[in-house]
């Protein structure tokens, strides 16, 4: 008979099973620790699965620095613009994303559904769309069309549409800068564009990646001035049936380009929709012969070498039979004796011609080279051009360059070389570098400003004093009245000069010029005007002169440049008044 | 001592019990740190998070910054102020309209005056976390979100 065990009691029981149950849950305590630290730190083989995917390389795009004129206005921004394309495979109802997109994307609805319906992996709906459109897409994407994808196309915009576009230039694909500002300044403008190592571990805090922005760049250029300028250039070549033209307005005392101005010209918005001789900057590439304008340096010249003086005279007899050419006046009149000022206020290529025989090659190039004739003047502009003359010893080099080249004719110029060697002569026998930034602002708020920069002093002042007074005289008396500003003393010479062409001249064409600066006994500002093929006149007095009037009008409102009489009552008032207050 | 022995030999469980306790008790510090960690971790993820958002609203403001001066730039420009002006019934002021004045000490090519930058003083958060505070603070973190694991809140 089997014995009958009693049955455990109740604290038997638990005692028996309270190790099973401290057994387990240690066991589980373990497992979700051993859970936790993995969870933590992946294995090897994990952490070598996925270290290609840990990190991901970004390209940081630099902001391009912005442009602004003088006073702030700004010229060339930056913007986006956006490419649109979708997945095809991932679009859930193609009929009904058809119908939004096309809406959004002012596109044919059957366009779209096909592209929606592509076997394609991808499909380019729109390039570039502006950005507003990309916003509307944007929140298309977030509302839940994961479809789609946005990609962001930086631009460089220039609101003020064509305005100085050959002074700025543009930019290209890669944002690239091409020619003026936007090529000249590219190193600056572009700042530098980073390679950041971006982790991809959604614990780790994101770093602050921000590549350096460019360079802020603000002009000399005065936009109101750049915009009177360009007008009256346009009303110019309409009115005189020219090709082209160019004005430059610059401060003789400091080499400023206030403006600048060719036509044609171009959007730098849209550079592609012209030809690409357009993005040139004609003012400082194109040459051309300078004609008469030419005589102020060549007396320039003579008067500081003391070759000639002001009384100095010759006999004026229509021609000058010398080196195998012979020398003709405008007229083709004898004008008898002649003094200096007569040579430029009746612009005689015979006296011209005669001065710079007198001075010889040596001494005429010696001074051609300090006004800076044949060399670039070292404007910070791309795509400056040297301009060409021939000196002796040169093979190309005769004496009939040396009284040609009084006059204007067998030189090669670019109009800012012109206009910075008249610039010496009003700005006391100084010559100032052209200069078209005013400072450049660096990524850190570092102000850079531009210093004036002296080229050199060809002349003395009272030399520039003498001819400032000429070309005065030449304005008030002489052929170039039609420059003449009621109120103000303008000191100008205008050129008319021949077109050379394979075989000799064009016929029938020339390009007209004026240069003049005022108020003479003080310039403030000194403007150059060119056409090319007028056919409205034969003489540039005729019809350049009055367009240097016209501008001139309102360069003296804009520049507030009050007339001389009002100018030196306030002076003599200042003077009175610091002399009371002294 | 012999009551001990007495009671070991009376009770082993209890030895066992308090071995188990201490290996119990090393298993909860462990799974304390492990959670106040892993909160730390979620607590730092979400705000990488938070900062990457507040980041790409930053981007997207400095564009509509951009988007807004271009827009501003090309209404200024100066065929579009002239026509304004013109239709409010201005016209560009003649030569002869200008009334000039002697200004004492006034020098037109003056550089620009600008506004003295006012230096302005941070103020710094104070830091006093305490160990006792760091502690609270984790281990509310680590209860807010068990609670927004079960969908609790209120």
């Amino acid at each position: 008979m089997a014995s009958v065990q009693p049955a455990p009691s109740r604290d038997q029981m638990f005692n028996q099973r309270l190790p099973f149950v401290i057994i387990g849950m240690v066991i589980a305590s373990v497992l979700l620790v051993f859970k936790l630290v993995s969870f933590q730190q992946l294995s090897l083989d994990v952490v070598n699965e996925l270290r290609p995917d840990y990190n991901r390389t970004v390209n940081l795009a630099a902001a391009r620095g912005l442009i602004y004129d003088q006073s702030g206005q700004r010229l060339a921004v930056n913007t986006l613009e956006y490419r649109v394309g979708l997945s095809p495979n991932l679009v859930a109802n193609p009929q009904r994303t058809a119908t939004q997109l096309a809406g959004i994307l002012n596109l044919d609805e059957l366009t779209v559904y096909q592209a929606t319906t592509s076997d394609k992996t991808w499909e380019l709906l729109a390039a570039p769309v502006s950005a507003e459109v990309g916003q509307q897409i944007e929140q298309l994407k977030q509302d839940g069309l994961t479809a789609l994808t946005i990609e962001k196309i930086p631009r460089r915009s220039y609101p003020q549409g064509a305005l100085a576009a050959q002074v700025l230039g543009f930019v290209g694909g890669e944002l690239q800068g091409y020619y003026g500002v936007e090529g000249k300044f590219q190193d600056q403008l572009t700042g530098r564009p980073r390679t950041e190592v971006v982790s991809n571990i959604p614990f780790d805090v994101p770093s602050e990646q921000e590549a350096d922005k460019g360079s802020d760049i603000y002009l000399t250029l005065d936009r109101d001035i750049q915009f009177l300028i360009e007008s009256q250039l346009l009303s110019a070549v309409q009115s005189t049936g020219a090709k082209s033209g160019t004005i430059i307005v610059m401060n003789p005392r400091s080499g400023d380009i206030l403006g600048l101005a060719n036509y044609p010209s171009y959007d730098p918005n849209d550079p592609l929709a012209v030809k690409d001789t357009l993005w040139k900057d004609t003012a400082i590439s194109n040459e051309y012969e300078p004609g008469s304008v030419m005589k102020v340096v060549t007396v320039a010249a003579a008067l500081d070498k003391g070759t000639i003086t002001p009384n100095w005279t010759y006999n004026d007899q229509a021609v000058l039979d010398m080196a195998g050419i012979k020398v003709q006046n405008w007229d083709r009149q004898a004008h008898g004796v002649v003094d200096t000022t007569n040579v430029l206020v009746q612009s005689l290529n015979v006296g011209a011609a005669t001065i710079s025989l007198a001075m010889g090659p040596t001494d005429y190039y010696a001074y051609m080279s300090k006004f800076g004739f044949g060399k670039l003047t070292g404007v910070n502009l791309e795509g400056e051009a040297s301009g060409t003359m021939h000196v002796p010893g040169d093979s190309d080099w005769s004496e009939s360059n040396l009284l040609t080249n009084a006059y204007g004719q067998g030189v090669a110029v670019t109009p800012l070389q012109m206009i910075t060697a008249v610039s010496a002569i009003a700005n006391d026998g100084l010559m100032m570098q052209p200069n078209i930034v005013a400072k450049i602002v660096n990524n850190n708020g570092q102000v850079n400003v531009a210093q004036p920069i002296a080229l050199g002093r060809p002349i003395t002042q009272d030399t520039a004093h003498t001819v400032r007074d000429m070309m005065v005289a030449v304005v008030q008396n002489g052929l170039d009245d039609g420059a003449q500003l009621p109120g103000y003393t303008v000191a100008g010479k205008t050129g008319t000069a021949e077109i050379p062409v394979p075989l000799g001249y064009k016929q029938d064409a020339w390009i007209m010029s004026f240069i003049g600066f005022l108020p003479a006994d003080d310039p403030q500002v000194i403007v150059l005007i060119k056409l090319d093929e007028p056919t409205t006149g034969r003489w540039a007095s005729q019809v350049v002169a009055p367009v240097f009037r016209q501008l001139a009008q309102r360069l003296v409102v804009l520049m507030e440049i009050p007339p001389d009489a009002v100018r030196l009552a306030l002076k003599a008032e200042g003077a009175a008044a610091s002399g009371q207050g002294g | 001592m012999n009551q001990i022995q007495h009671a070991l030999r009376d009770r082993p469980w209890r030895l066992q019990r308090q071995a188990v306790a201490l290996v119990a008790l090393g298993i909860f510090i462990a799974i304390f740190i492990g959670a106040l960690y892993l909160a730390q971790s979620a607590s730092v993820a979400t705000l990488g998070r938070q900062l990457e958002e507040l980041i790409t609203r930053r981007n997207q403001l400095e564009q509509q910054n951009e988007q807004l001066r271009e827009d501003i730039a090309e209404l200024r420009s100066v065929p579009r102020l002239l026509a304004r002006a013109q239709e409010l019934g201005f016209e560009p002021a003649a030569e002869n309209q200008i009334e000039y004045l002697y200004v004492p000490d006034y020098n037109p090519n003056r550089e620009p005056v600008t506004a003295a930058s006012t230096e302005q003083t941070q103020n710094l958060p104070v830091y006093d976390e305490s160990f006792v505070g760091w502690v609270q603070q984790q281990w509310d973190n680590l209860a807010q979100q068990f609670q927004g694991f079960s969908g609790g809140g209120s």
